[in-house]
């Protein structure tokens, strides 16, 4: 069928981005890995669909596709999660970055200080 | 025996002036620190006042860590933190400075629940505090025996107060000072205090659902290194 050959374009250029972000340094190798098992996840699932209604069974819920959208949650409310304490991380950052320039006198009056409010008006 | 105060404002005008200034009767220096006011706060010359300024709001405890850090420089003894908005009486500083000098306590922090009737303080606010000490002692493991669960007056032995190694930039940093000292081996006690409540302190001040914002500040600092 047309979506699964889709699909499976999709998912193989998921694995080519995520071993080209790779050797970018951008992700680690621990970390392509665990996106590469989920990619092929994604291909197998598309090649064979019977694999998530036996799944499905395993975990006691009613069809594969339940099984996937449950699955596709969590895993996105991991991800937020996620998203949440890199944001943390980024801020403790910013404010250190803050606290050393008010402790070596190199902060500036909001005279000559351009707010992030007048950035994004920018 | 130095003492310093550290005094984080943002937008309070001339308000943490007068407070700094209040204050230079019971401690020996005040560190201002200008949390990235819109407007420069007010100031004025003095040996004994020191200006530092975030060039961005970060938030209270994050000006308070940077007042710290100054203060331990400056070669402090003790170091208090208290309110620009006058909400904290500079009087009572002496009250949190004995147990310092006296009893070789490390960390003494001012409850508005021990005797001293918090003045203008709402009855909602009242409930909310009542709330957080539970939350406190389930969540984070605060000793129930604390009565103040977000005491913002305090007093520090600068020898210890790196071990003080509080993290959260915002509101939290209360709680979160609060759970490192009572769950340390660093000594310990509360003692009362008098807080005033104003219309524009009320206004300018915490609300009710910064609760929320603090228990989900803590819950992600958590999880943060």
């Amino acid at each position: 069928m047309l979506i699964q050959v889709l699909l499976i374009f999709g998912f193989c250029f998921a694995i080519w981005i995520t071993w080209k972000r790779y050797g970018q340094n951008a992700i680690s190798l621990k970390e392509a890995i665990l996106w590469s098992i989920l990619w092929l996840g994604g291909v197998s699932v598309t090649l064979i669909p019977k694999i998530t209604e036996r799944l499905a069974l395993l975990f006691g819920v009613g069809r594969g596709v339940d099984l996937i959208l449950y699955l596709a949650v969590a895993i996105q409310f991991f991800l937020i999660f996620k998203l949440f304490v890199n944001n943390e991380k980024l801020e403790r950052i910013l404010t250190k970055i803050v606290q050393d320039g008010a402790l070596t006198g190199s902060s500036q009056s909001p005279k000559n200080n351009t707010s992030l409010t007048d950035l994004d008006k920018k | 025996m130095k003492v310093i105060g550290i005094i984080p404002a943002y937008n309070e005008g001339e308000k943490a002036l007068a407070t700094a200034k209040a204050c230079l009767e019971y401690v020996d220096y005040i560190i201002l620190v200008d949390d990235g006011s819109n407007k420069d706060i007010a100031q004025e010359e003095s040996q004994n006042i020191t200006y530092l300024r975030h060039s961005i709001n970060r938030g209270q405890g994050a000006a308070l860590r940077t007042g710290t850090t100054a203060a331990l420089n400056m070669g402090a003894d003790i170091i208090v933190h208290l309110d620009a908005d006058g909400q904290h009486d500079p009087a009572q500083i002496p009250e949190l400075l004995k147990p310092l000098v006296d009893n070789e306590i490390d960390v003494v922090f001012g409850s508005r629940f021990m005797g001293i009737e918090p003045q203008g303080m709402p009855k909602s606010r009242r409930i909310l505090l009542w709330c957080g000490r539970w939350f406190n002692t389930f969540a984070q493991g605060i000793p129930r025996t604390v009565t103040d669960p977000q005491s913002g007056f305090r007093a520090i032995r600068a020898t210890i107060a790196d071990q003080i190694n509080f993290k959260q930039d915002r509101m939290a940093h209360a709680s979160e000072i609060l759970r490192l000292v009572t769950r340390s081996n660093l000594k310990w006690q509360e003692v009362p205090v008098r807080v005033f409540y104003t219309e524009e302190s009320l206004k300018k001040g915490q609300k009710n659902l910064d609760a929320l914002k603090i228990a989900w500040q803590l819950f992600i600092g958590a999880f943060t290194r």
